[in-house]
């Protein structure tokens, strides 16, 4: 009987494997705190920099993204801030003459999106220009170094000739994350802001980092 | 016992099964290794080890084209074990031999239990910063949790596999269904003005929701690499007795938050996550320690101070944790793993009930040869000494 016995718990040790998928559960825990983010659907509260600042020509806004901290920036005053939400990590709204507006939009995802010629490109799909090839890359963009971040920068006009436009943007790869600094519109009113964005390029930092 | 019963019996103690039990597990890890080229490390134990038969799909349909690593390591068990039974007789002479088998089958089974019951999370703190769970290293959920109560959260979970099947999941505890609508076990997110490039277009997008209606999840390859881990995404359907209450993305991705709602009067939030491993104890990274040696970024030894403490007060003290000297407790043993940054450690937490058991099979199967070879030695020394004394 005995040899009998150790044969089948053998064997019902083997079926046993074959029993380990994973189950529905519920449980009570206490209470935990989240990371601070708007639900999206509903607007944020506009960032700091669109209450009026006694004054100040720059306003500070410090966005935190879902894991922490992300970068800081001073955005001119001339610019209106937008809601962020929960893609968008900073938005402003620069108009022009005869209600013309060009928008800026900063944001962050994980990972290198697909990399500098894939981004550069689709930038250049938005205002109806052919894709660059690889080897175009390099006279296509310019880099710059500010406040230990290393920045790619293009500047593409495309659109018509009856509506050109016009995309000035800034890729900028952070703790394994990328972000995106974009102003697009019409080309004149971008051209008229093209300085106040490289001045706006050169405030974006780390948040422990000083300017 | 009857024919039937002998031919089973004769075909389990047979040497000739052996053979070709220990001739398959050749093959088995040779094709493994191959393998692991395409599917990293842990998906190849998954496959070939921790598996009945090995699975190719074709087309939707997963055929066995050879025995696993469980079916063979446990024919070889019961082989074994019905060997010793039937066929070794217990003598002074082989206890030797006795013994190194009974070695082997506490291994064969220790290895089935460790793959059965080993569980490997992560735990990730910064300093300051108190968890009282766990988190997988492979594994998603998605966690429906009720936020109502200004005490505690009231959470169902939901497996990534079985939300995988797509069908309508009703829980007693939650007042709607969840139903998938797409599921991505890898994704990328992006903008949805913007989608990533390097993808594949993603396919209109049917949140209705929260992040998802700036947000869009284009699919990736799966990936393999021992170093990175798969961000699956979906989006889930809300239906309650009213009908829909909308359609949320959820991604897997840490950054991704938990995504607030209310419904009948109470509040919410869904969120696709790491698998959670809940402890009846909390841990707090007091301080995280960082030595590099000098002039180099090359980590000399890293630690990190931990508090202990049980809700009811039983235990409430101060744990170094550093490279070899892990900390067990509850059955869990916590190693210091990793780090991300000066400020936060990451601690590898394993619970495995039978790690006493490959100690017990090789320090038996030691002594079984030890025992045999000595007695082999002893008899074959007196064999010579009568030969001398013969000789003279």
């Amino acid at each position: 009987m005995r040899p009998r016995l150790l044969l089948l718990s053998a064997v019902a040790l083997l079926l046993l494997s074959a029993c380990r998928d994973p189950k529905i559960a519920s449980y009570r825990v206490p209470k935990e705190k989240d990371p601070v983010m708007p639900p999206a659907a509903e607007p944020a509260a506009p960032p700091a920099a669109s209450a009026p600042s006694a004054g100040a020509t720059m306003a500070n806004t410090a966005v935190t993204t879902a894991d922490g901290p992300g970068l800081v920036w001073s955005a001119p005053a001339s610019w209106t801030a937008k809601p962020a939400s929960a893609v968008r990590k900073g938005s402003y709204l620069i108009t022009g003459d005869a209600g013309a507006t060009a928008d800026l939009s900063i944001t962050a995802f994980p990972g290198d999106v697909g990399g500098d010629l894939a981004n550069v490109n689709r930038w250049r799909g938005q205002i109806q220009l052919p894709a660059l090839a690889a080897s175009e890359l390099a006279t296509a963009t310019t880099h710059v170094d500010s406040n230990n971040l290393h920045l790619t920068v293009a500047d593409f006009t495309g659109g018509t000739p009856a509506a050109p436009l016009r995309v000035l943007g800034a890729i900028i790869p952070v703790d394994g994350a990328t972000w995106f600094f974009k102003l697009s519109g019409p080309a004149p009113l971008v051209a008229r802001e093209q300085a106040a964005f490289a001045a706006f390029l050169k405030t974006i930092r780390a948040p422990g980092s000083t300017p | 016992m009857n024919d039937v019963t002998r031919q089973f019996r004769d075909f389990f103690v047979s040497l000739k099964l052996t053979i070709v039990l220990l001739a398959l597990s050749i093959i088995l890890i040779f094709a493994a290794t191959l393998d692991q080229v395409n599917l990293g490390i842990w998906a190849v134990q998954q496959k070939y080890f921790h598996s009945l038969f090995v699975l190719w799909r074709v087309g939707d349909i997963p055929v066995p084209v050879f025995p696993g690593g469980y079916l063979i390591g446990g024919f070889l068990l019961v082989n074994l074990i019905s060997a010793q039974v039937y066929r070794f007789k217990f003598t002074a002479k082989k206890s030797g031999i006795w013994l190194t088998h009974v070695g082997l089958i506490i291994l064969l089974i220790g290895e089935l239990l460790t793959g059965l019951w080993q569980e490997e999370f992560a735990l990730r703190l910064d300093e300051g910063q108190s968890k009282n769970y766990s988190e997988s290293y492979r594994f998603n959920e998605l966690a429906i949790t009720e936020t109502t109560d200004a005490a505690f959260d009231d959470v169902v979970v939901i497996p990534e596999k079985i939300l995988a099947r797509g069908e309508a999941i009703q829980h007693a505890k939650l007042p709607f269904r969840v139903v998938l609508k797409i599921y991505f076990p890898n994704a990328a997110l992006a903008s949805r003005d913007e989608p990533a490039t390097g993808a594949p277009p993603a396919p209109a997008t049917p949140a209705t929701k929260g992040i998802g209606l700036q947000a869009t999840a284009t699919p990736l390859p799966l990936t393999y690499k021992q170093d990175e881990r798969n961000a699956p995404a979906a989006y889930v359907e809300l239906v309650g007795a009213e009908g829909s209450l909308g359609t949320w993305l959820v991604s897997a991705d840490p950054r991704f938050p938990p995504q607030r709602f209310d419904y009948a009067g109470r509040t919410w939030k869904i969120a696709f996550r790491f698998e959670r491993s809940y402890k009846p104890f909390s841990l707090t990274l007091l301080k995280f320690s960082n030595d590099l040696y000098p002039g180099t970024d090359i980590p000399k030894n890293y630690s990190s101070r931990i508090r202990l403490n049980t809700p009811d007060g039983r235990d409430d003290r101060e744990v170094l944790i550093y490279m070899n000297n892990p900390l067990r407790y509850a059955g869990l043993t916590f190693y210091q793993a990793s780090f991300d940054g000066p400020k936060t450690t990451i601690l590898q937490v394993v619970r495995n009930p039978s790690w006493l058991l490959p100690y017990i099979a090789c320090a038996l199967m030691t002594l079984g040869l030890l025992v045999q070879f000595g007695i082999h030695l002893v008899a074959f020394i007196a064999r010579r000494r009568q030969a001398a004394s013969a000789a003279v």
